[in-house]
C-alpha cells in the first residue's frame, strides 16, 4: 500500500492515480529503450529510410565499362567516331561488354559480325524514318557489311 | 515442483533471462553494424544524393526497338529471366476502313521477351500499317510515387536525388507496391523475394558513369542527366529545347521524372 499522508503534496493524489502514472511511464520507457534498439541508426537521415540502404545499393559493381573508360587508351577512335553518324554510339553497343578487357588489355574482345550491324538496320515499319535500313535479302547478299561501310566512319568507303 | 527452487535460484534465472534480452537486440545492432561496413565498403565515396537530381527523357522518334537496353539492364542488374526492369513495347496502328468515317484502325502492343533480340516482323502486313514505333518503358521515378506510400515497412523510397530504390534488407515482399505502380514497373524477384525496380543504375550514377540502358543505346533515344549539375551542352537542355515533353499518365499526379518526346495518345 501507497502511504499518502508522509508524501510531499504533489504526489498526493489517490494510489490508483499514482499507479496509472506509474504505468505510463514504465510503457513509455519500454517503448523509448525498444526504439532505441530495433530502429536502424542510419533511419531518417533523408527520410522516412535507412540512410544507409543508399549506400548498399551503390556497393554494387558496374558491368559495363562506359564510354570514357575506351577514350583513356582508344581516343583516336572514339574522336574519328564523333565525326560520323555513329557518333552517339558507346563502343560497348557493338564490342561487347569491356570490363575485364578495360581491367586487363591482354583480355581480347570477341570479332564483331554481320549480325551486329543488321541488328539495327534491318528495315522494319515500325523503325523511324530517319535510320538507314536494309532488306538483308536483297542488299547485297553474301557480301560482308565492312567490305563496303567502316563501321567507325559510314559515311566512308574502304 | 523440487525442494531446490529457492528465492536466490529463482531470482538468478531471472536475472539472467532480462540480461539475455537485454543483451540479444545490442549483439543484433552490433552484428548488423559490422555487416554494414562491408556491405558498403564498396561503394562510392563522396556522393551526396542532395546535391543531384536525376532525371530521364525519352525519345520515341529515336528508338529503333533494337533491345539493346533491355539486354544491359538485364546484364548490369542481373535481373531474373522473363523479368524487366526495362522493356520496348511495339505499337503497331492499323488503317481505318474504308468509308468507316474513322481516323485510325486498331491498336495492336507487343512486346515479346521484352524486346530481347529485337523484334521479329509483325504479323500485320505493311500495307495495313498506318503507324507503327517503339516505346521504351521503364520506371518514371514518380516525384510523388503510389508504390512508396504504400510500403508498409519503409523498405521504398524516394531518395533525395530523384531515385526511387527498394532497401532489400528491409523489403518484407508483401507486394503492395507491385500493385500500386501504376506503370507496371515493379516485380517480385523470385531470387531475393523481395520487390524489384530499376534503380536507375544507382551503382553506375554514383560513380559518374551512366546507366546501362542510357550508355548501350545506340539511337541516343534515352537522354539521362542531372538538373543540379548540367555539363556543358548539355543533352537534356538540348532534349528539353527542341521536343515538346509529355509524362504517362499525367492525370495520376504521380510527377513522373522520366519524360517522353514523341508520344501517341494511343501510349498509356
Amino acid at each position: 500500500m501507497l502511504r499518502t499522508d508522509t508524501m510531499p503534496p504533489l504526489l498526493k493524489m489517490p494510489p490508483q492515480i499514482i499507479r496509472l502514472v506509474l504505468l505510463t511511464i514504465g510503457i513509455v520507457c519500454v517503448y523509448f529503450t525498444a526504439r532505441f534498439f530495433l530502429v536502424p541508426p542510419s533511419f531518417g537521415q533523408y527520410g522516412h529510410y535507412r540512410g544507409i540502404a543508399l549506400q548498399e545499393i551503390a556497393a554494387r559493381e558496374p558491368y559495363w565499362a562506359g564510354r570514357k573508360a575506351c577514350d583513356t587508351c582508344h581516343g583516336e577512335i572514339v574522336k574519328k567516331l564523333a565525326k560520323a553518324e555513329h557518333q552517339g554510339l558507346s563502343c560497348e553497343t557493338c564490342h561487347g561488354p569491356s570490363k575485364a578487357h578495360v581491367e586487363n588489355p591482354e583480355v581480347k574482345l570477341p570479332k564483331l559480325s554481320y549480325s551486329q550491324c543488321v541488328r539495327c538496320h534491318e528495315a522494319s515499319p515500325s523503325r523511324p524514318k530517319w535510320l538507314h535500313q536494309i532488306t538483308p535479302d536483297k542488299h547485297y547478299t553474301g557480301q560482308v557489311c565492312s567490305e563496303c561501310h567502316v563501321p567507325h566512319q559510314p559515311n566512308e568507303v574502304p | 515442483m523440487s525442494d531446490n527452487v529457492t528465492r536466490r535460484s529463482v531470482l538468478k534465472n531471472l536475472a539472467g533471462i532480462v540480461g539475455g534480452i537485454l543483451a540479444m537486440p545490442a549483439g543484433r545492432t552490433c552484428k548488423a553494424a559490422v555487416q554494414n561496413v562491408f556491405a558498403i565498403a564498396p561503394a562510392p565515396k563522396g556522393y551526396d544524393p542532395n546535391q543531384h537530381k536525376w532525371l530521364m527523357a525519352l525519345d520515341v522518334d529515336k528508338c529503333i526497338g533494337c533491345g539493346m537496353c533491355v539486354e544491359a539492364c538485364k546484364a548490369e542488374n542481373n535481373v531474373p529471366q522473363n523479368y524487366f526492369r526495362t522493356w520496348i513495347e511495339r505499337y503497331v496502328i492499323t488503317r481505318p476502313k474504308a468509308g468507316s468515317g474513322e481516323s485510325r484502325g486498331e491498336t495492336f502492343v507487343d512486346s515479346t521477351n521484352g524486346g530481347i533480340g529485337g523484334f521479329k516482323p509483325s504479323l500485320i502486313p505493311k500495307e495495313d500499317i498506318l503507324k507503327s514505333f517503339f516505346v521504351p518503358k521503364m520506371c518514371n521515378l514518380c516525384e510523388h510515387s503510389p508504390c512508396t506510400q504504400v510500403c508498409p515497412v519503409g523498405a521504398t523510397f524516394e531518395a533525395p536525388d530523384g531515385a526511387v530504390l527498394v532497401d532489400k534488407n528491409y523489403c518484407i515482399g508483401c507486394g503492395f507496391c507491385i500493385q500500386a505502380c501504376p506503370y507496371g514497373c515493379r516485380f517480385f524477384n523470385p531470387e531475393t523475394h523481395t520487390a524489384d525496380k530499376c534503380t536507375l543504375c544507382y551503382h553506375r550514377i554514383t560513380r559518374g558513369l551512366k546507366p546501362a540502358c542510357v550508355e548501350i543505346c545506340p539511337s541516343q533515344a534515352r537522354i539521362f542527366g542531372d538538373l543540379k549539375n548540367p555539363v556543358p551542352d548539355d543533352p537534356l537542355r538540348r532534349f528539353m529545347e527542341s521536343n515538346k515533353v509529355e509524362e504517362l499518365k499525367k492525370s495520376l499526379g504521380t510527377g513522373p521524372r522520366v519524360l517522353y518526346a514523341g508520344l501517341d495518345e494511343e501510349v498509356r
